[in-house]
């Protein structure tokens, strides 16, 4: 019985009964809750319950194979979280975290527009409390716009699947085609999730806000989450081929100046849905698989990535390039896992990104689309630059910040440990991997061609940066803000808008001043006439008035 | 516990060891050049050394970029506050 319930919900459920379980027993609870939820997968492809609400089927649990990679991949990250907060003893935040994991899995299991928009917005309510949880003003606002392009996201889909349930009657969660506004609608609520060129602005403005351990779960979901239902509903849609380029390249000139290293990975974050995004464009079989396999090993990485960042920030207090550096010896195992991640998201041979990538960049170049694939090269070369070397050289080596600090927590360092582990393990093993992709494959990576032609992109670009640093031209990094897309509602939108509303508001006070006086002009002429009338006094003024003008309309409404 | 200090001249001298692999992989890559073939999407792409010279010149072009980005998109910390 317990396995036809949504998996993921579960979670949810679980998560209200955590302020009452004590901090260790806590913990364990929810690794068994996730564990349940993950058990419910076991049921297989297939629509496994269906709840008829108002004449609609709700189709709340169907499971195929697009489901089931980003299924297990959300309950291993849930876990992971679990693992890696272990020292948290806020229980706000663990409850936070559940149910957003909760949430997003619940998502990948709605066979409907409308249970897919109350998970939705079910991972944007839950989600936000993360970002809170730091307890700055900062956070406060940056929480407060993403809710705002979360929940808007939400309410796009839901307008959408509106007028497709009012024009169809039909809300199952299908592949569609752009050309109509309900689907446009749809497609840019996930575009918002999925952090599309100008729609990305709220990724790297909220997630470097949120606690150590909740920018490792925000990174998880939300996004992956907008990459399957992309994978669902517009595979093979040509403009993503040209969004997701433009998503790959631009983010790259952006981490590269950001001194904030979990804003770093926020861009590189970008950078790598990018990717996910032009593979679902180019729709192929090969192409979805690249799509799902990049996405089940970025969620390893960049978690490995964005929790060796954290374990930095929790022992040091800062994560600024500008005041780091040095701490590969007080820090030996955060750095040897942000080492594995790096490599692995830079798509080294024998790690992740390399067994991942290689199927977009395949299935790309079966395209024959040169020109996108050449930006995703020149992309490639982008991420070895901003997560390959940015993030550990900045962070352990750079030069000595004199920090005096010790390794992470024991949970931090566990959870490390794991993700740094599957880097290597799938990078070695990639059958592994591909046998839980949506399609049957038969894809062997390492070819000596293919593998000779990555290395000479990854070492030369290396070369290049340690001869800039030779040759003391690599830019310093300073404390500084990085305007991204975010500038247009955070600056521009108040420096156009709030002139424009005090000239609305001027404007509004001078007519309704004119029409006061106007007003007070007619009935001052009927005191007037009516006070010095022609003939003598009669009756009051305004009476007459009145009557008159009621005898004027009856007249008119009766000739 | 204690952890091991760093000396001033322990980066330094772990620059330049990486430096050195970083050379010596290069050079067996160079190698490995006249060895294998190597598939490409395009024909430029199977020219001689493609790859090296790409990740060489797009690093160095991200880079420079960025220092002109400095002066465009990058402003004081407090700015937003």
């Amino acid at each position: 019985m317990i396995s036809h319930l949504p998996p993921g919900l579960i979670m949810i459920i679980a998560a209200i009964f955590l302020p009452f379980i004590p901090h260790f027993s806590r913990q364990i609870f929810m690794l068994a809750a996730i564990a349940f939820s993950a058990y419910g997968l076991f049921l297989g492809a297939g629509t496994h319950l269906v709840w008829n609400v108002l004449g609609f089927d709700l189709i709340l649990y169907k499971a195929d194979s697009l489901s089931l990679p980003f299924a297990i991949i959300f309950h291993l990250a849930a876990a992971l979280n679990v693992i890696y907060s272990w020292h948290d003893r806020d229980w706000e935040q663990h409850c936070a975290a559940l149910s957003y994991g909760g949430a997003a899995i619940a998502a990948l299991h709605a066979g409907d527009l409308v249970s897919l928009f109350v998970w939705w917005e079910a991972t944007a309510i839950t989600s936000v409390f993360l970002i809170l949880a730091s307890g700055t003003e900062r956070a406060r606002k940056a929480a407060m716009r993403y809710l705002l392009f979360q929940v808007t996201s939400g309410v796009l889909l839901l307008a959408g699947a509106a007028v497709i349930a009012s024009k169809t009657g039909d809300i199952r969660f299908t592949q569609m085609q752009l050309g109509n506004s309900a689907t446009w609608l749809i497609f840019i609520a996930f575009g918002i999730k999925a952090a599309f060129p100008f729609l990305n602005g709220w990724l790297q403005d909220s997630y470097p806000e949120a606690t150590p351990t909740g920018t490792v779960a925000l990174s998880a979901f939300t996004t992956k989450l907008a990459i399957y239902a992309l994978a669902r509903g517009f595979p093979g849609t040509d403009a993503l081929i040209w969004i997701g380029a433009a998503m790959t390249a631009l983010p790259v000139f952006f981490a590269v100046i950001e001194n904030d290293l979990r804003r770093v990975l926020a861009f590189s974050l970008n950078n790598q849905l990018g990717f996910m995004v032009v593979a679902v464009g180019v729709g192929t079989e090969l192409a979805i698989n690249g799509a799902v396999a990049h996405a089940f090993v970025h969620i390893i990485y960049k978690a490995l990535l964005f929790m060796s960042m954290g374990a930095v920030l929790h022992q040091v207090g800062t994560i600024k390039a500008s005041e780091l550096g040095g701490l590969y010896k007080k820090m030996p195992f955060t750095m040897v896992c942000c080492v594995i991640g790096a490599m692995s998201i830079s798509a080294f041979p024998l790690f992740s990104g390399f067994v991942a990538k290689s199927l977009t960049m395949s299935a790309l170049g079966e395209t024959g689309i040169v020109w996108a694939y050449f930006v995703l090269l020149f992309a490639s070369a982008g991420v070895l630059e901003h997560s390959g070397i940015k993030i550990p050289y900045f962070a352990f080596f750079a030069h000595d910040s004199k920090i005096e600090t010790t390794e992470a927590p024991i949970g931090m360092r566990i959870a490390m440990g794991i993700a740094a582990f599957l880097c290597v393990g799938i990078g070695v093993f990639p059958s592994f991997l591909y046998a839980i992709l949506p399609y049957a494959i038969d894809y062997h990576p390492y070819d000596a061609g293919h593998v000779t032609s990555q290395m000479q992109l990854l070492i030369f670009a290396t070369l290049a940066f340690a001869v800039l640093i030779r040759l003391r031209l690599y830019p310093p990094e300073v404390p500084s803000v990085v305007l991204n897309s975010d500038w247009f509602y955070r600056r521009l939108a108040p420096l156009v808008g709030i002139p424009i509303l005090r000239f609305i508001t001027a404007v509004w006070r001078v007519l309704l001043f004119q029409i006061r006086s106007f007003t007070i002009g007619i009935w001052d002429m009927f005191d007037q006439v009516m006070h010095s009338p022609l003939a003598g006094p009669t009756v009051c003024g305004k009476a007459v008035l009145i009557q008159v003008s009621l005898l004027a309309l009856i007249f008119l409404i009766l000739s | 516990m204690t952890t091991p200090s760093l000396k001033p001249s322990d980066l330094q001298r772990l620059g330049a060891t990486f430096f050195k692999l970083l050379i010596v992989v290069a050079i067996v890559l160079l190698g490995l050049e006249f060895l294998i073939h190597r598939h490409g999407v395009v024909g430029a792409e199977e020219s001689f050394m493609f790859p090296a010279i790409f990740g060489f010149v797009a690093f160095l072009f991200i880079v420079q970029i960025g220092k002109w980005l400095r002066l465009i998109i990058m402003r004081k910390e407090d700015y937003y506050d």
